[in-house]
């Protein structure tokens, strides 16, 4: 036990070399989110009306949802993040593990007043995501795909396919193609024979894929023209339609699933207590707008639709008019089935 | 010892004192997770006694055993093991991390506290009738395991705990391994052949050109990893500069693959990695009189033996010494195979990273960490005794 404690106190101390400037913040409240625009985007959105607005300082930081670190940080008692945005089945497993404080109404507001699924005994809303099939329309000139099916048709649409190297989104997108409405994904995924048909689904399509890890990498693949096609985040793409103005459309009746990262505060932090009273601030509807308003995740509040302009709605995954078309990732299925699914898809992906 | 030795010794204490505690005693502490099976035996061993004469026939176990889980599930809450704990338990028996966490939870929330403990927890969590998770706590009793190191050898124990392959679907860790060694060595190969050249070209040309292709070659090391990965992409992708010159020359129909192969990998390796081979050869080659050729042009000898039996012999050890060096990095490459290869140009750091970062999966990455290093181990041995041999042959 004792060398597991030296261990964990070399890894701090390593990750605060890694020049995490954290350390420099004294008491500002150090909040990790997912990085690049979506970081941009809180922070222009919520982040610096709040900064403005009470005075109280900030830091931030970026991660990819490891929880692992949260774990490390209190068994070494030298926590340095506050308030984290993580996945939504990280969270369900954190929480029940003790790593993040329970929220209470009072931080909240009232439970019934947030969309299903936004709200979880440890944690708020930060963003609602959706993984969509896209397409570049200068590449694919007159009627473009409109199901997964077409996606995995490359004799009616020839070229490669931008794919997201990893189980989750990809298997999912499988059984679409297969066939499989997005609100019996799970029921058939939560079978061995229906991960095999999964697997089967994906073997037809291998050879015409192009796998991307980081989403730069994924856009850079679909405006270069290496792929015609490709699942992504909504947002990313919406951005790159309005802000580099690129030819792309986003086929949300082909079928989507969306998940919803969420804000929880660490426990045992030594800014626990003001953590706790800048989620307050931020379950106020109008706050929670400011980064939908900006980037085309959904929130948690029902109301903080009423900040959004209707134009801008529509890019949202949680527009009424994409709803019929979507169902949620399974939180519960992936804190468990990760690993081994993952595994299987790595060496898949292998052979 | 004399005095100035010891002297000299301490002036290097600080920067040893540092590199063994936060290099070598770090790392070490790592690669024993390798073996280490400490996490399931050190958080449930009353549950571990309880099971001590219990086989997996006997399906689920008694109220003796239930009481232990209790209360060595509620100790794991309090000490935050129990994340880990799920975690471990679900790598054996898929589906079981939300069951241990919350019944874990429960435990320290002291909901089982009436009895019969056995009825109120299958009551609350059936999955606990699983035998499975059962079969797994009482097998996992001792300290230390093989598991990790034979899964990164494609290898498993049976149920009978003899020693098989595990099934063909989940064998790629000795591809992976193999393919790793095969892509190094072939950029150490390509790297050589490349730098004799340009070596060659940097010592005999005129100073102020041979100072001209020494930064040219340098240049390239200044620059980001990462930028040099990308610029391949952008080059090599299949509407980039070289594909739509071919097609526009009217040499080839539709575009080549380039990028996302094996071949578009050996070429950014190798861009990588050549500085330093050149380095090291030039160096070397920087040494050799240049008398040495011409007397033996002048003596008769065609260029190609003068080359072969009087330049060659003399540049090798320099070619060894850049050889060891890039041989032993690309073993490590990561970040262009992830950027510039497709999924079977992966090598070990993938799964290492997909390991650590992925699944948490630890004990993997420790396994497959200790694989690399044995192989720089062997690959170090291999290269000294080469130079042995060589360095002995050419003295006698």
């Amino acid at each position: 036990m004792k060398m597991k404690r030296y261990m964990i106190s070399v890894l701090a101390f390593l990750a605060v070399l890694g020049g995490s400037h954290s350390v420099f913040a004294g008491d500002a409240i150090t909040i990790v989110g997912w990085g690049g625009t979506w970081d941009k985007a809180y922070k222009e959105g919520v982040w610096d009306p709040y900064m403005k607005e009470t005075g109280k300082k900030l830091a931030f930081e970026e991660w990819e949802g490891e929880v692992a670190k949260v774990r490390a940080q209190i068994q070494s008692g030298n926590i340095t993040y506050d308030l984290v945005s993580v996945e939504g089945p990280a969270l369900e497993v954190g929480c029940a593990e003790g790593l993040f404080v329970k929220l209470t109404p009072e931080v909240t507001g009232d439970p019934s007043k947030y969309l299903p699924g936004t709200l979880g005994e440890c944690g708020v809303a930060s963003d609602t995501w959706a993984t969509i099939l896209t397409y570049n329309a200068d590449v694919i000139k007159g009627e473009g795909p409109k199901s997964w099916a077409d996606y995995w048709d490359v004799t009616k649409f020839p070229g490669k396919r931008g794919m997201y190297a990893q189980a989750q989104y990809t298997l999912e997108n499988a059984l679409m193609a297969d066939g499989v409405v997005p609100g019996d994904v799970y029921k058939v995924l939560r079978t061995k024979e229906g991960v095999d048909r999964a697997f089967a689904m994906l073997d037809k399509i291998k050879p015409n894929v192009v796998w991307w890890s980081s989403t730069t990498q994924g856009i850079q693949n679909l405006s270069s023209g290496e792929v015609v096609m490709s699942d992504q985040y909504n947002a990313r793409i919406t951005n790159e339609i309005l802000q580099e103005k690129k030819n792309y459309k986003i086929v949300w009746e082909a079928g989507f699933f969306y998940g919803t990262d969420m804000w929880a505060v660490v426990k045992g932090s030594p800014n626990e207590k003001s953590t706790l009273d800048l989620l307050k601030w931020f379950s106020v509807p109008e706050h929670q707008a400011g980064f939908s308003k900006l980037y085309a995740y959904g929130t948690g509040r029902i109301e903080a639709g009423d900040f959004i302009p209707a134009a801008w709605k529509a890019n949202l995954p949680t527009a009424p008019e994409h709803a019929k078309f979507s169902a949620t990732y399974d939180n519960a299925f992936w804190a468990e089935n990760k690993e081994a699914l993952e595994e299987r898809f790595k060496n898949w992906q292998a052979k | 010892m004399k005095r100035h030795d010891f002297s000299m010794a301490l002036l290097t204490l600080p920067l040893v004192i540092f590199i063994a505690f936060v290099f070598v005693w770090p790392v070490a502490r790592f690669l024993t997770l390798g073996i280490d099976n400490s996490g399931i035996a050190q958080n449930l061993p009353r549950t571990i006694q309880s099971l001590s004469k219990w086989k997996p026939v006997d399906g689920v176990p008694g109220e003796t055993s239930f009481t232990a889980l209790i209360a060595d599930l509620a100790d794991a809450h309090a000490k935050q093991q129990d994340g880990i704990l799920a975690q471990l338990i679900n790598q054996r028996v898929v589906g079981s991390r939300i069951l241990v966490i919350k019944t874990a939870s429960a435990s320290a929330n002291g909901d089982f506290a009436k009895s019969p403990a056995k009825d109120t927890v299958l009551t609350a969590f059936p999955g606990w009738k699983n035998p499975d998770i059962w079969t797994v706590i009482a097998r996992e009793k001792t300290n230390f395991t093989d598991y990790y190191l034979l899964n990164s050898l494609d290898l498993q124990r049976s149920t009978e705990n003899n020693i098989e392959k595990v099934p063909p679907d989940n064998a790629v860790l000795l591809n992976v391994l193999g393919r790793t060694i095969w892509i190094s060595l072939v950029v150490t190969a390509l790297c050589a052949l490349l730098s004799l050249p340009l070596a060659q070209a940097i010592v005999s040309a005129p100073a102020i050109w041979s100072r001209v292709i020494f930064a040219l070659v340098l240049f390239p090391m200044w620059t980001s990893l990462l930028v040099r990965n990308i610029i391949w992409i952008i080059v090599l992708q299949k509407n980039g500069p070289i594909n739509s010159s071919l097609i526009s020359m009217g040499l080839i129909s539709s575009p080549f693959e380039m990028i996302y192969t094996r071949f578009s990998l050996y070429v950014a390796m190798l861009q990588i990695l050549l500085p330093i081979m050149v380095l090291s050869v030039t160096s070397v080659m920087k040494n050799i009189p240049p008398s040495y050729m011409k007397a033996a042009l002048s003596l008769g000898a065609p260029w190609h033996t003068a080359w072969r039996r009087i330049q060659l012999p003399l540049i090798l050890p320099g070619i060894f010494a850049g050889s060891a060096v890039v041989f032993v990095f690309s073993l490590g490459y990561y970040i262009t195979p992830m950027l510039v290869g497709g999924p079977t140009d992966q090598m070990v750091s993938s799964y290492i990273a997909f390991y650590t970062n992925k699944t948490l999966n630890w004990g993997m990455s420790a396994a497959l960490s200790i694989q690399l290093i044995l192989i720089l181990a062997i690959s170090a041995v291999l290269f000294l005794s080469a130079r042995a041999f060589f360095n002995r042959n050419t003295q006698t």
